[in-house]
């Protein structure tokens, strides 16, 4: 007997990167720095823009596949700020591009957002990623 | 989202520890003293000793849950499952599951992020998934329905 799974679209993220920073081999991996310098982000219940000052930490682990460790800061129209944080899973063989983000804000018309799990689906687009986001019901 | 059922697991935990109020809210740290997980890929038991679940009380009343575990297949191979989570509902449903009761997991917000590591072949599936669990927490711990997110 187990419990299901459901999910209701939150919103579709909107990434603007510039150059990659290549720290290269690390202990740790290869990591290379996407930082993030725009964006758009629209759905139901919230849209607006990405700030500038943010970034994904994409790491190459030794089996070809990629972490990834994102922060931005997200502005909805109407004034809010939200603190929006992934960790996520590309895995290029097979297809696979997902994301768990997490939202942070002191915003009361957005405080729904600091007590739900969400999964995205991501897509590297000619002029940069797009992330399809749910929220896991 | 499409996803399918990667396995149920069946956690069982010990009295917790009480560590207190800490700069981020109420700290719990809960042993794992053991369980089991089945599905169609893969079975096995959670090792105590080296699993326990960090649980945070937030200031709104949400429950962060922070876990840890080593998962032995039935066929020998160790896995390291982490997974984040949060827990919160109505005071009365919460309170319920406070005094030990079994309530309906449909009554409140149970929900984790699976991750798994694993060295081993048969399960290096595992490295390359995202999952997402639906949690049913009953008195001697919870039962996690984890679901690959496909």
């Amino acid at each position: 007997m187990s419990l299901p799974i459901n999910t209701r679209p939150l919103m579709v993220l909107r990434l603007a990167t510039s150059a990659t920073q290549e720290i290269g081999s690390t202990p740790q991996g290869t990591l290379t720095i996407f930082p993030v310098v725009g964006g758009s982000f629209e759905g139901d219940r919230l849209r607006g823009k990405v700030l500038a000052a943010g970034g994904d930490w994409v790491n190459t682990r030794a089996d070809g596949t990629f972490t990834l460790d994102l922060r931005v800061t997200l502005e909805t129209d109407d004034g809010s700020l939200i603190h929006m944080t992934f960790s996520g899973l590309r895995d290029d063989a097979n297809h696979y591009f997902r994301t768990v983000p997490r939202f942070e804000t002191a915003a009361p018309k957005y405080a729904f957002l600091n007590r739900l799990l969400a999964v995205g689906i991501g897509e590297i687009r000619s002029d940069g990623p797009v992330h399809v986001i749910e929220e896991v019901l | 989202m499409n996803t399918r059922l990667l396995m149920v697991m069946h956690v069982n935990v010990a009295p917790p520890l009480n560590i207190g109020a800490v700069p981020y809210g109420s700290r719990r740290l809960a042993p794992l003293s053991g369980g089991t997980f089945e599905g169609p890929r893969l079975r096995g038991t959670i090792l105590s000793g080296s699993s326990a679940d960090w649980l945070l009380l937030r200031s709104d009343g949400v429950l962060e849950l922070d876990l840890r575990c080593t998962l032995r297949t039935d066929d020998g191979a160790l896995i390291l499952m982490r997974s984040f989570g949060l827990r919160h509902g109505p005071p009365e449903v919460i309170a319920a599951i406070g005094r030990g009761e079994t309530v309906d997991p449909s009554s409140y917000y149970f929900r984790t992020t699976p991750r798994f590591e694993t060295a081993h072949p048969m399960y290096s599936f595992l490295n390359r998934m995202i999952a997402v669990a639906s949690g049913d927490r009953r008195p001697e711990g919870p039962i996690y329905s984890i679901h690959e997110v496909l």
